[in-house]
């Protein structure tokens, strides 16, 4: 076994887009993304020798989703609901109110502002299965939760994404385009 | 007909994450229950609409030279102890964003908690980090012109390959055979680019086509890899450095030098398949 920084490039560099992707995603904000990267690479750092086996990005994304929920206890508290029933009660009289505009990335429109504005559970499962292909197992271990866990938040995602318009006229179009 | 379970099965199997018999019998019901039928249909669309959208961002140049800084810096500091340092983000503007949405406290923290290093501080990586800065910001003042181009370039590339997709224009001259993609193109470029069918390694030719790339027309490889289309760019080598691997509205471009051509790949297959796929191409990588 090398020394950790040596393990570290092999294992856990490789992965660093993928670890900016999702800490982008879960917080919506370039330089706060970038200070969850850093401090998960501090970490991995750390405990790169207890890695076991090669799956370095499971391992790796785990503890960037880790970093990233410290970060958000310490600077967005109010973001952290611990009640699910009150998530679901928001999603479904889902009114846009001024925080939800406020959250409106200039950059991002359509789909990916709706993808920005779910609720994060969903919008965590949903980006692994989505822009990182991972399978349903390594996305249990990222989470950490049960495979049918993975399964149900990814329909719930799914489902509250395909109410937006956009995806509506998509699927209208290849309908009509397979008739 | 009421399919129970089926959602979950169905979404298991356009997931990749059923095992072959469970592929099967989901086929098999697929012909046979319009309603599922439909419900697949859904989920596709829904695939191909969120990979179209929604971006993967790649890790800026800035923050991958301050991790291999802080490697670097862990190197030399002890080889038995705390690596625990990494210069902080010069510059920090936080804009204040506010959310709407919530999210649930999952989290187990089981590789410890913030408190391992809660705030960045300057010691020794402090001065490497300094050296790391100099010089990439010397690289960025003699790149930026080519970098320039290759913007430019990178998004013409995306937008050809999206408007062929969309427009059902992949192909002109659908082979799997090289020998016959090969001389398709010669005839109708003023150069002959290398065309290799790598179906062995899971990337089957499906054919070619001419499009347009900085004004000039380009011949355009068509492979696939599982269900998504590789598009590659060939044309003749030029003194510009080949463009920097990136996204573009959510498709990766990677490109590589190599028999006398430059190559650039366009794709929604992850960064690093298409990368090595286009460096393969390219003759990079030996042949296995």
């Amino acid at each position: 076994m090398g020394s950790p920084e040596t393990r570290f490039e092999e294992l856990v560099l490789p992965h660093l887009d993928a670890a900016y992707n999702m800490a982008r995603w879960l917080t919506r904000d370039v330089h706060d993304a970038e200070d969850v990267v850093q401090d998960a690479c501090v970490r991995a750092l750390k405990y790169v020798d207890s890695l076991q086996g090669s799956d370095g990005r499971s391992w790796f994304l785990s503890i960037v989703r880790n970093a990233f929920y410290d970060w958000l206890a310490r600077n967005r508290p109010s973001e952290i609901v611990h009640d699910d029933t009150a998530i679901e009660n928001a999603i479904d009289h889902a009114s846009p109110g001024p925080q939800q505009v406020a959250v409106r990335n200039a950059e991002l429109r359509g789909l990916a502002a709706a993808f920005a504005e779910l609720p994060l559970q969903y919008r965590e499962v949903l980006l692994l299965r989505e822009l990182e292909e991972l399978s349903y197992k390594e996305i249990a271990r990222v989470v950490d939760i049960p495979v049918g866990t993975v399964m149900s938040r990814l329909a719930r995602g799914r489902a509250l994404l395909q109410r937006s318009p956009l995806l509506r006229e998509m699927a209208l179009q290849s309908m009509g385009s397979e008739s | 007909m009421k399919c129970h379970g089926a959602e979950t099965a169905l979404a298991a199997y356009v997931d990749g994450d059923a095992n072959m018999l469970q592929s099967h019998s989901m086929k098999r019901h697929l012909h046979e229950c319009s309603e599922c039928a439909a419900a697949h249909r859904d989920l596709l669309a829904f695939r191909a609409g969120f990979r179209a959208e929604v971006p993967r961002f790649s890790a800026p140049p800035a923050l991958r030279a301050r991790v291999l800084a802080m490697l670097e810096a862990s190197r030399q500091s002890a080889p038995a102890a705390m690596p625990a340092r990494m210069p902080a983000r010069s510059g920090r503007s936080r804009p204040g964003w506010l959310s709407g949405s919530r999210g649930s406290l999952g989290s187990k923290g089981s590789m410890g908690a913030g408190a391992l290093v809660s705030h960045w501080q300057w010691l020794t990586g402090g001065a490497v980090a300094g050296c790391a800065a100099t010089l990439f910001a010397w690289m960025i003042g003699t790149t930026v012109l080519d970098w320039r181009a290759g913007q430019d370039l990178v998004a013409e590339a995306v937008t050809s390959h999206v408007r062929a997709t969309l427009g059902n224009q992949l192909i002109q001259v659908a082979s799997s055979n090289q020998h016959t993609v090969k001389p398709w193109l010669s005839a109708r470029l003023d150069y002959s680019p290398p065309v290799q069918d790598l179906s062995q390694e899971g990337f089957p030719l499906t054919g070619g086509r001419v499009d347009y790339l900085d004004r000039h027309p380009v011949a355009t490889l068509v492979y696939r890899f599982r269900d998504h289309n590789i598009d590659v760019f060939v044309r003749p080598e030029s003194s510009h450095p080949p463009p920097a691997p990136r996204t573009v509205r959510g498709f990766n471009v990677a490109s590589a030098k190599g028999s006398g051509m430059e190559w650039i790949g366009v794709s929604d297959v992850s960064a690093d398949v298409l990368a090595n796929f286009v460096q393969r191409l390219a003759g990079e990588v030996p042949t296995p």
